[in-house]
């Protein structure tokens, strides 16, 4: 193989994918697109604050003052818990009107109904006397799909109704709020590099996105193969491009080139992911639940995740390469292509038993087979590094598995590159491999 | 001086099926066109397609320049294949820039060379569209500057005509007229006999994977040559078949080319046919490479 021709096929593939608009676009919207699903939603719900005017009327007399009394969170501690700050604001987003019982109660629910349609009032609660032994407080509002804030209300509402039932009890509701405090658990994770606080589903949301970024890109960037191989052969231009350019430099060419742009853009959103997921920056611009830290991605992770995305996409991608070539078109290949990609999400279905139990059987054992290895054994590095041997064992079999395959895949694409017709049935495909 | 392609004895089956049957030709180094002529499905294309090492022959060789091919010797023949595209996503530019450095040649060195043939053939102003902006002639014009941007010392064409407006046809014609008047080869496949006579100076005659005739055309022609008439006449032509001496009629409205088997006397053939044609005109002519291909084919079969 003439590296140098290589080379020309590899500049080629990555300027002309990397002057496109649609490459940049993507690369500048899914990080984007991914801070703003997280991030904003809370962002909005916690931005529109034209609060809840909610009119309280209590039979019992002993709710509603109960009610009004704001008491914050049990465990918000603001320093240590910005979650908590905003979880205050959000709760002054409710504004009561307690308003005394009439002794026509069908007319005073007529009038009340008439306020809220009216828009003077956005809803009503009606506690009866029952709800201290047991009953649902009714709650009647033109909205009732705002579960945000209905819950809130209930949850304030349990708290005060809890108080009076303490109190009828004969005890303390102050002592027993204290006693009965939840215990919040500090994640920490131990690793060699030091130990760091990481919130578990901070760790699991982390590990999530990360999996699925490479996943998922593999398969996107292993079909922009397929792709322009097909392209190459519909449009013909590799009938010109065969007489200087072996077959087998052009598929290495093309893998080398659409890997670098796929690295480009991985290496994009690594950075951006660093930058996002820096201390604070997300928890302190949305309301993330209180145990919900993003752990920070430290470089040998990076770097096990390009090093393990060069191998993946080197091995879907011969894969995929070999399927443009065999194939005539685009109906015919994603048709293989779907067959195959069933193999390829395998560790989707595996990944949340990996992350949960990144040391058992099942993970390590799935994780040294090639094929999963490029998406899995990141994955177990990010939720918990694995022994070194392991690592280094996976590398070594995934870059063997890589030859293998590149050298299956090679013959047939090959032979496929230049064949034109009927689609060829597998035993025509193992054909082309053993032909030379 | 060595010539410039040799192929030698090269066979090449697919399963059962022979495609080329031992073909050998020489072609000679010094300027001149030569024609690699065959029905659809003689072996033309596949022949090519072993020169150039695209596929491997079962056995024989093919020498290039007087060596054995590489890809050095690969790198200065231009090839044009019957089946042939362009990127369509990328720019005139780029796409001529790309097909240049896969040949070994330099950037630097390329930039200028495109842009005098875009000069040429007038497709300077689209020097940064792209390709699937441009009609279907101007792509065969920037497909042409492919093949010849390299300055390839031999053409490999493929059908060139194939496709092509007439107005592209010429262009091509006299691109590579200019090519052999620089003392280069060119190697010319095709099917359509009129062509091939209008600018072959050697040809080589394949039917089903065999080499049925081989040398220049105007020795070919001598050989063969004395035994073809032109006919004009009135009456049933059709009965032309029926003469023994006759080996080969082409009859189109009330005329006919003739060619008679050897031996056989014009004027012998001349006395039968005015027995059932009022002949108006019967000369004898240099035999067309059409007549001299369907004698030839048909004696192969």
């Amino acid at each position: 193989m003439r590296l140098e021709t290589m080379k020309i096929v590899a500049r080629r593939e990555f300027l002309q994918r990397v002057k496109t608009k649609g490459f940049w676009i993507g690369t500048v919207v899914f990080p984007v697109f991914a801070v703003a699903m997280t991030i904003l939603p809370s962002l909005f719900l916690a931005r529109t604050s034209t609060s809840h005017q909610v009119v309280v009327v209590d039979e019992t007399g002993r709710v509603a003052p109960e009610l009004l009394k704001d008491r914050p969170r049990a465990k918000a501690d603001p320093l240590k818990n910005p979650g908590g700050a905003e979880a205050e604001k959000r709760t002054a987003r409710l504004a009561f009107t307690v308003e005394p019982t009439e002794t026509d109660t069908k007319a005073q629910q007529e009038s009340l109904r008439k306020r809220v349609l009216a828009k003077e009032v956005d809803a009503w609660i009606w506690i009866t006397p029952g709800v201290l032994k047991g009953d649902s407080v009714e709650y009647r509002g033109r909205s009732v799909s705002n579960f945000m804030t209905q819950g809130e209300l209930e949850r304030r509402l349990t708290d005060a109704v809890r108080r009076v039932r303490l109190a009828d009890a004969g005890l303390d509701p102050d002592k027993i709020g204290a006693l009965s405090a939840p215990v919040g658990l500090k994640t920490i994770r131990v690793s060699a590099e030091g130990s760091r606080a990481e919130g578990g589903a901070g760790g699991f949301f982390f590990a999530y996105i990360l999996f699925f970024m490479l996943f998922l890109g593999l398969i996107i960037w292993g079909q922009q193969v397929m792709n322009g191989v097909l392209d190459e052969k519909s449009t013909r231009v590799v009938e010109v491009l065969v007489s200087s350019v072996k077959p087998f430099e052009l598929m290495m060419g093309k893998l080398t080139g659409i890997c670098l742009v796929g690295l480009t853009q991985f290496g994009i959103w690594l950075l951006s992911l660093v930058v996002v997921t820096a201390p604070g920056l997300i928890t302190s611009l949305a309301s993330m639940p209180d145990d919900f830290k993003l752990p920070t991605l430290p470089v040998t992770t990076a770097v096990h995740f390009l090093g393990f995305f060069v191998l993946g996409f080197m091995i879907n991608s011969s894969f995929y390469a070999a399927l443009g070539a065999a194939f005539n078109n685009q109906q015919e290949a994603q048709q293989a292509a779907g067959t195959m990609s069933l193999l390829f999400s395998v560790p989707a279905i595996i990944m949340p038993m990996v992350i949960n139990a990144p040391s058992s059987k099942l993970a390590v054992v799935t994780s040294l087979i090639p094929l999963f290895t490029p998406v899995l054994m990141p994955l177990r590095i990010v939720v918990e590094t694995p022994p070194a041997w392991q690592i280094a064992l996976g590398y070594v079999l995934t870059f063997g598995f890589l030859i293998a395959m590149v050298w299956f895949c090679s013959r047939i694409y090959r032979v496929g590159i230049l064949m034109y017709g009927k689609k060829p049935t597998i035993p025509e495909l193992l054909r082309w491999v053993r032909y030379s | 001086m060595a010539s410039s392609l040799e192929v030698r004895d090269v066979r090449k089956s697919y399963g059962k099926f022979v495609a080329v049957d031992g073909v050998s030709f020489t072609a000679p180094a010094e300027g001149s066109i030569f024609g690699l002529l065959g029905p659809n499905g003689a072996g033309k294309t596949s022949t090519i397609r072993m020169i150039m090492d695209i596929i491997a022959p079962d056995s024989g060789e093919v020498l290039l320049f007087g060596r054995p091919r590489g890809d050095a010797e690969l790198r200065r023949v231009g090839y044009l294949p019957e089946e042939r595209g362009l990127y369509r996503k990328m720019t005139v530019l780029d796409q001529l820039l790309f097909l240049g450095e896969i040949h070994g040649r330099k950037r630097r060195d390329l930039l200028p060379a495109i842009d005098r043939w875009l000069e040429r053939v007038e497709l300077s102003q689209w020097r940064k569209s792209k390709v699937e902006e441009l009609s279907k002639g101007m792509q065969q014009k920037v497909q042409l500057i492919g093949t010849l941007l390299h300055e390839p010392e031999l053409l490999i064409l493929d059908e060139p005509f194939s496709g092509l407006d007439p107005i592209n046809q010429e262009l091509f014609r006299d691109l590579f007229l200019e090519h052999r008047r620089q003392g280069r080869t060119v190697i010319l496949s095709t099917h359509g006999m009129e062509l091939a006579e209008r600018m072959c100076d050697h040809i080589c005659l394949i039917s089903h994977g065999r080499v049925v005739l081989t040398g220049s055309l105007k020795e070919i022609k001598r050989r063969v040559g004395g035994n073809a008439y032109r006919l004009v006449a009135e009456g049933d032509l059709e009965r032309l078949h029926e003469l023994p001496e006759v080996e080969q009629a082409v009859v189109q409205d009330g005329r006919a080319k003739l060619l008679l088997k050897p031996g056989a006397e014009g004027f012998e053939v001349l006395r039968r046919m005015v027995e059932f044609l009022r002949v108006h005109e019967f000369r004898s002519e240099e035999p067309e490479l059409e007549q001299i291909f369907l004698k030839a084919v048909r004696d192969a079969a």
